[in-house]
């Protein structure tokens, strides 16, 4: 966690109103861009204006375009989101193809705020086994078990001790004698 | 300067100043880890928080302000959008009638005869829309339970029922659709009554526009899916789950349930299970644990049930969108067609029925 995230807030993936479960809706609805219209700085934001606005306008039919032209100002873009959240990206001496680019980011998004994700899976869906007890998913072999029962009494992680390891290999040293016969 | 200004107003976004209006998610599984922030930033969070409260306290609460005050505001624009967002064809004075508000209307008439205008208003009001849509909702929702939890007793309908169309998840509903800017009533911050209102206006106002098939769609995809991800046993709680089994096993003509344990550890400490199973006939019917011999069986029992009404924890997800298309017709059947009360339940009955 570096600097810039002391103050982001962190959380799960999620959706608003189960978006896209029954019908997907577009979140972002308004955006306006602020602009001068004598400044350079404002250069790619008139361009983008001239050129790409009214396509971008009737791709997106649920999006409510507003311009607002503001005397020796950097430009900015505002996106308004469903959730109510607001996102503003000062657009100051972008080109025509970052304008363009960042305002799709903007039309893609969820609105729900930048987080960091605690994980990068969520669901909020019940359980299907049910509470955990136990017994839960047990080997149905314990069912007949007689007791007292050597290998359920052990450790059920217990490994061969060092000695009989030592056995083993010593075993495994062992050089056969082939004339010996084997009975 | 500017930098640690943008940093002090995230801050006031993010932490303070916003209340998130979505519900906060319990937090399973987490592994917990620490994390060590710089000494600076909790003071520096208290003292945000502090010149926060000041200021609200100078102008007698949080500074807000209706959207339509804004310089950038075109009410046209934003109702054309609207339809266009949810992908509906709207009659547009209908509309425009399902979002005014009676307050409005009021409000309007009393600030045009102050400045001495002719009063004459050329608005109609939302209140048989409202009305209309609030019978709608109920129908199509209760048409839809109806047709995916065939086997469930007329109880849980009801029950889900009444958390679908309940003011706070219609208020959701209506804010997430964009309703909380488009209605015109006097009240601001609206209140939860106004939004359901509007919502239900909507839906009627629909349902007038392109017919009440496309309200009916409209509905399960917006209201119907509030369901997704809950557990819809926690819903309804059924008194004496022990005798409504004894209730139902009679009715069918099995032997009374037998509740056997099965296993048990932990006794006489409060980590205890007892692990209990049901049987009617010497047939076996469901299992349940709990930390006492009372609770165990209950639990076996509400397990039994779950499993006559089909509503294990194990059970299909619910079909949503395009998965519902064969079975509209079924669902607008179903509307007026109330499932078996638990008092009459009987799976035979339950299975030889139309649905």
């Amino acid at each position: 966690m570096s600097n810039s995230h002391l103050f982001l807030q962190s959380g799960f993936i999620r959706t608003p109103l189960q978006n896209g479960l029954g019908r997907y809706i577009p979140q972002l609805q308004r955006i306006t861009l602020k602009f001068c219209k004598n400044q350079g700085g404002s250069r790619g934001v008139r361009d983008f204006i001239e050129s790409d606005l009214m396509d971008f306008a009737k791709n997106n039919p649920g999006t409510v375009v507003y311009l607002k032209p503001r005397r020796h100002r950097s430009p900015c873009m505002v996106a308004e989101y469903l959730n109510g959240e607001r996102e503003y990206l000062s657009c100051h001496e972008f080109s025509r193809d970052e304008v363009h680019k960042w305002l799709s980011y903007m039309c893609t998004r969820s609105g729900i705020p930048v987080m960091r994700f605690r994980k990068y899976q969520h669901t909020d869906y019940p359980s299907i086994q049910g509470v955990w007890n136990p017994f839960t998913h047990q080997a149905p072999e314990i069912n007949l078990a007689q007791y007292p029962n050597d290998i359920l009494s052990k450790p059920a992680n217990q490994g061969p001790t060092a000695t009989e390891q030592l056995i083993e290999i010593f075993k495994k040293t062992q050089i056969k004698d082939p004339i010996k016969p084997e009975h | 300067m500017a930098a640690l200004w943008k940093t002090c107003h995230q801050c006031l976004r993010y932490g303070l100043a916003k209340k998130s209006i979505y519900p906060s998610t319990s937090v399973i599984n987490v592994i917990s880890q620490r994390n060590y922030k710089p000494h600076w930033v909790a003071p520096t969070l208290r003292e945000f928080k502090r010149r926060k409260d000041v200021e609200d306290d100078r102008n007698g609460g949080p500074k807000i302000f209706h959207r339509s005050t804004f310089l950038e505001w075109n009410y046209d624009a934003e109702i054309f959008a609207f339809s266009n967002r949810l992908g509906e064809k709207f009659n547009d004075s209908t509309l425009r009638t399902a979002l005014t508000h009676k307050s409005y209307i009021e409000r309007e008439t009393v600030r045009l005869s102050a400045i001495g205008v002719d009063t004459n208003l050329q608005l109609q009001d939302n209140e048989d829309l409202a009305t209309a849509g609030g019978e709608m909702i109920s129908k199509f929702v209760n048409g839809y339970l109806r047709a995916v939890f065939t086997r469930a007793p007329e109880e849980l309908i009801v029950a889900m029922h009444d958390f679908l169309t309940s003011t706070s998840n219609l208020e959701i509903v209506a804010k997430h659709i964009g309703l909380g800017d488009l209605m015109l009533c006097s009240d601001f911050p609206c209140k939860s009554e106004t939004y359901v209102k509007s919502f239900k206006a909507v839906v009627a106002a629909l349902a007038e526009s392109s017919g009440e098939e496309r309200a009916r769609i409209f509905v399960q995809d917006l209201v119907v899916t509030q369901l997704y991800g809950l557990d819809i046993n926690e819903l309804w709680n059924p008194a004496d789950p022990v005798g409504n089994l004894t209730a139902i096993l009679k009715r069918e003509g099995k032997a009374e349930p037998d509740f056997r344990l099965i296993k048990q550890s932990g006794s006489n400490s409060i980590l205890a299970v007892y692990y209990v199973g049901v049987y009617s006939d010497k047939n076996f019917i469901a299992e349940g644990a709990g930390e006492s011999l009372e609770i165990a069986k209950e639990m076996a029992a509400r397990e039994a049930l779950k499993h006559f009404f089909h509503t294990e924890d194990s059970m299909k997800a619910l079909p949503f969108g395009r998965q519902l298309k064969d079975i509209q017709s079924k669902i607008a059947q179903l509307e007026n067609q109330p499932n078996l009360p638990l008092s009459k339940w009987i799976s035979d009955k339950v299975t030889s029925a139309v649905h």
